[in-house]
C-alpha cells in the first residue's frame, strides 16, 4: 500500500520545518571556527544526548540492524548489547573521552599532532576521511531503498529523491555547521524516537510475540538465541565487537565531536552514559522489526540459514524485508509519521557525518599540508570556507558513488570492517598516547599502517570473514605500536601535552 | 534455549523502556538546553566583537 495525501503532507511539513530550523543556526555561527565545528563547546546534557543519539541513529541503522535480526534472530541482540554496554562503561569511567575533552580538540586526528607529529596527523586524517566517506558511501542507496519500498515512490525516482534530500541536508549544514546540526538533531531525535516506538508496537502487534519466538525456534534453533553457538558470531566475534565498539565510542569522529562540544568533561561522561541506554534500543528494537518481518514473510527458500522473504509473490533481499513489512502494516497517517521519522534519522546522520568528515579534510588534511609547505596559517573565516568546500566535495562524491555501489554481505558487518580500517590504528594510538608514556611517533605510524593493512588485506584480498579481519587489524595495530615504540626514539612530550611533536 | 529466551526478553524490555523514558526526558529538558546554547553563543559572539 503506497502513500496517501495525508502521509505526503506530514512528510512535506517535516522537511520544511527541518530545513527552516536548520538555517536558524547560521545566526549563531559568526566568524568563529569553534562555533562552526564544536558549537562553541556549549552543549548541555540533554541536548548533548539528543545530538549524539540522532547522529548515530539513521535509517541505515534501522536497515542493517533489521537485516541482522532477520538473518540471525535474537542472537543478533548481542551486537546491540555490546554497543550499549561499552558506551555505558566509557561514560562511567571517562575512558579516553574525559582526557580528550580536557585537551579542547576539534577533531580526533588533531590529537595525533599533540602527542605524536604533524605527519602522523596528516596520515591519520587521510585514513579517517577515506574510511569514513567510503563507510558513509553506502548510506544513500540503502536509505533510498527504504523510502521507495515504504512510500511506494517508483524506483526510477530514487536517485532524484535522494539527491534532493542530500541537498537539503547540505544547505543547512554548510550554512550553520555544528549549531545547525545540533538544532535539527533535537527535532529529528524526538521525531525518530516516536517513529521507533510506534513501529516496535506495530511490529509486535501484527507478528505476535509468541509467533516471533516460534519462528526463530523452528527456523534457527538454538543458533537463533545463543550468539556463542551461532556460526556467524561466536566468542571471537564478541571480543572483536567489544574492541570495535570501545574504539567507535572514543575515536569515531562524529561521536567524538559531540564529546568535544560539551560544556565540560563531566557533561561529556554523562552524555555518553545515558546515550548508552539509548544504544540498547537503537540496536535491539530494529532487530526486533527484522525478526517480525521474518515471522510474517520468511517463507521463501533458505539462504544462509534463514528463509528468504516473499512479499506479493516476489522474493526480496533480506535487507528489504523490514521496509516491506512497514509498507503493509502501517495505517495512513502513521505511515507518513514513520517515514518523516526515518527521514529525520537520515538527515540527522547525514548532516553530522558530512560535517564530521569534511572537518577532517579541512582541519587534518588541508591545514597540515599548508603547514608542511610553509604557507601562512588560515584565518578562522578562511577555515570555515575550506570546511564548506570540503562539505560540498563530500556531498558530490556521495551522490555520484554512493547511489551506485552495493555492499557485499550483511551491511552491518561491511560497515564494521570499513570503519576498522582506521579505527584499529586510531584507537590503539589514542589509548597508547593517553595512557602509556613510551608510545612514540614510530609506534604511531606502525600502528596506523599495520591496522589499516590488517583490515584491508584479509577482508578484500584473502576474503577472510569480518571477525578474522577485525581481529587481525586490532592485533597488528597493537603490535605495531608496541614494537615501533620500542624501536623509535621516545617523544619528549608529557601525556597531556598541548605542544607539537618533533618532526614529521 | 529457555534461558536465552528469558534473557533476551528482559534485555528487550530494558532497552525499549529506557529508550522511551530517556526520549521523553530529553524532549522536555532539551528545549531549555537549546535556549541556553543560543544565549551563550550570543554572549561569545558579543565578546568577540
Amino acid at each position: 500500500m503506497g502513500f496517501t495525501y495525508l502521509d505526503w503532507f506530514i512528510v512535506a511539513v517535516y522537511l520544511i520545518a527541518s530545513v527552516a530550523v536548520g538555517l536558524l543556526g547560521k545566526r549563531f555561527v559568526g566568524k568563529s571556527v569553534s562555533h562552526y565545528l564544536v558549537a562553541g563547546r556549549e552543549l548541555g546534557l540533554y541536548i548533548g544526548i539528543a545530538t549524539l543519539a540522532a547522529t548515530e541513529i539513521g535509517t541505515i541503522t534501522f536497515m542493517y540492524n533489521a537485516e541482522l535480526g532477520y538473518r540471525y534472530g535474537f542472537s543478533a541482540f548481542c551486537a546491540a548489547l555490546i554497543s550499549g554496554v561499552a558506551m555505558i562503561i566509557v561514560g562511567r569511567t571517562g575512558f579516553v573521552i574525559q582526557r580528550f575533552r580536557g585537551l579542547q580538540l576539534m577533531t580526533v586526528p588533531e590529537y595525533f599532532e599533540r602527542k605524536y607529529s604533524l605527519g602522523l596527523r596528516l596520515l591519520t586524517g587521510i585514513l579517517v576521511a577515506l574510511g569514513g566517506i567510503l563507510n558513509m558511501g553506502v548510506f544513500l542507496k540503502i536509505e533510498g531503498e527504504f523510502l521507495t519500498i515504504v512510500s511506494g515512490i517508483p524506483v526510477r525516482y530514487l536517485v532524484l529523491t535522494m539527491t534532493v534530500i542530500l541537498l537539503l541536508e547540505v544547505l543547512y549544514t554548510v550554512a550553520g555547521g555544528m549549531v545547525s546540526v545540533v538544532i535539527t538533531d533535537f527535532l529529528q531525535y524526538v521525531l525518530l524516537s516516536v517513529a521507533t516506538v510506534l513501529v516496535s508496537l506495530y511490529a509486535v502487534h501484527y507478528a505476535g510475540w509468541s509467533n516471533i519466538v516460534n519462528k526463530v525456534s523452528t527456523t534457527m534453533g538454538i543458533a537463533g538465541y545463543d550468539p556463542l553457538v551461532n556460526p556467524k558470531f561466536g566468542a571471537a566475534f564478541v571480543i572483536w565487537q567489544l574492541l570495535l565498539w570501545f574504539s567507535i565510542h572514543t575515536c569515531w569522529q562524529t561521536t567524538a565531536m559531540r564529546m568535544f562540544s560539551t560544556k565540560s568533561p563531566e557533561i561529556s561522561r554523562k552524555v555518553m552514559t545515558w546515550t548508552g541506554f539509548i544504544y540498547l534500543g537503537r540496536g535491539m528494537l530494529p532487530m526486533l522489526w527484522g525478526i517480525a518481518a521474518l515471522t510474517l514473510f520468511g517463507v521463501g527458500p533458505m539462504d544462509h540459514g534463514a528463509p528468504s522473504p516473499v512479499v506479493n509473490r516476489s522474493t526480496l533481499a533480506t535487507i528489504d524485508a523490514m521496509p516491506a513489512m512497514l509498507s503493509q502494516i502501517l495505517h495512513p497517517g502513521i505511515k507518513g509519521l514513520v517515514v518523516a521519522g526515518m527521514l529525520a534519522a537520515t538527515m540527522s546522520v547525514n548532516s553530522s557525518y558530512l560535517l564530521g568528515w569534511s572537518s577532517i579534510i579541512s582541519q587534518d588534511v588541508v591545514l597540515p599540508v599548508r603547514r608542511l609547505l610553509h604557507k601562512q596559517p588560515l584565518s578562522s573565516r578562511a577555515q570555515i570556507v575550506v570546511n564548506r568546500a570540503a562539505n560540498l566535495f563530500v556531498s558530490l562524491f556521495l551522490m555520484f558513488w554512493g547511489l551506485y555501489y552495493t555492499p557485499p554481505g550483511a551491511v552491518y558487518l561491511y560497515l564494521n570492517i570499513t570503519g576498522t580500517i582506521f579505527l584499529a590504528g586510531a584507537f590503539v594510538c589514542v589509548v597508547g598516547g593517553l595512557y602509556w608514556r613510551r608510545a612514540n611517533t614510530v609506534g604511531g605510524y606502525s600502528a596506523m599502517l599495520m591496522g589499516a593493512a590488517g583490515a584491508i588485506v584479509p577482508f578484500f584480498f584473502l576474503h577472510s570473514n569480518e571477525t578474522i579481519a577485525g581481529f587481525t587489524a586490532f592485533g597488528l595495530a597493537a603490535a605495531g605500536l608496541v614494537v615501533g615504540s620500542a624501536l623509535g626514539r621516545p617523544n619528549k612530550l608529557p601525556l597531556m601535552s598541548g605542544t607539537h611533536g618533533t618532526g614529521i | 534455549m529457555k534461558v536465552w529466551q528469558m534473557f533476551w526478553s528482559i534485555s528487550l524490555l530494558v532497552a525499549g523502556g529506557s529508550f522511551a523514558f530517556i526520549t521523553a526526558v530529553v524532549a522536555v529538558k532539551g528545549f531549555q538546553d537549546l535556549r541556553d546554547l543560543f544565549r551563550r553563543l550570543r554572549q561569545q559572539g558579543d565578546k568577540e566583537q
